[in-house]
């Protein structure tokens, strides 16, 4: 479990950028997996079950949130101080960006930067065409690199 | 790989959860599964139905209207304490906003005397 639990709490955490919930949803995928520990076959399909699992109870909490809609503080607004590249500050610009993102384009990035995911492998996780995955993947990218240039920290 | 990615890379490394999780986790494993609560379980073992089942039909019906009422009214509070629950959060955000604005002010302020 030790060998999965940053992974499975990451995936939870970057969608919903809330340390609590994402422990939560960590919690009940490995409880899930103790129900069906028959069913997995090798470690490589644990960790595809894993993230499988993972992403499918990060949108269910994702939905229920949006219905009852909380505040975490992670999101709470920050001072706007001036952002450099290179500054610490830009990994949470870049985090809080992602968290922008509608649900599928978040998950896209998320299993490709976090998990090193090819797309085959994201569509695969997420059920959906490789052509779609890397449509999230190109849309996404340009969307960030916009918002980037406009506060400034576009590439130089 | 361009320096977006880099630092995409970068920003969504794994994080670790608290460092009691697996002891929660194997604690959850170990508890009493969730019981249904009781009035459902009442239910479901037909408690309710032997209980008022010999009542008049008019008695049953009155029984099923006040307690339809109670629900309502419960319903009600609900949404009300819900309400002013929204209200609190409300001005907690306003007090981050303003404390933000705040703080912004000074690290200008700051910055421009260090010039």
């Amino acid at each position: 479990m030790r060998a999965h639990q940053s992974m499975v709490f990451s995936l939870a955490y970057h969608f919903l950028r809330d340390r609590e919930s994402a422990e939560e949803v960590a919690q009940e995928v490995f409880l899930s997996l103790h129900r069906n520990l028959g069913a997995i076959q090798s470690p490589a399909h644990a960790a595809f079950w894993l993230r499988k699992v993972t992403v499918q109870r990060a949108f269910d909490e994702g939905r229920r949130r949006k219905r009852r809609p909380q505040v975490a503080l992670e999101d709470i607004a920050e001072p706007a101080a001036a952002v450099d590249r290179g500054d610490p500050l830009l990994g949470e610009t870049l985090r809080r960006l992602v968290a922008t993102l509608a649900g599928a384009p978040r998950m896209v990035m998320i299993l490709r930067y976090q998990e090193d995911l090819d797309p085959m492998e994201i569509a695969e996780l997420l059920d959906m065409p490789v052509a779609t995955v890397k449509s999230h993947l190109q849309r996404s990218l340009a969307l960030l690199r916009g918002k980037l240039e406009r506060r400034g920290l576009g590439e130089r | 790989m361009d320096w977006l990615e880099q630092e995409l890379r970068e920003a969504l490394n794994r994080k670790d959860p608290a460092p009691d999780f697996a002891e929660r986790v194997r604690g959850s494993l170990h508890a009493p599964k969730h019981r249904p609560a009781h009035a459902v379980e009442a239910f479901r073992s037909g408690l309710v139905l032997r209980t008022f089942g010999h009542w008049p039909v008019a008695a049953r019906s009155w029984l099923a209207t006040a307690a339809a009422i109670v629900i309502t009214a419960g319903a009600g509070g609900m949404g009300y304490r819900q309400h002013r629950g929204e209200v609190a959060r409300q001005q907690v955000m306003q007090a981050f906003r303003i404390a933000g604005s705040s703080l912004n002010h000074i690290q200008t302020q700051v910055r421009e005397v260090r010039r």
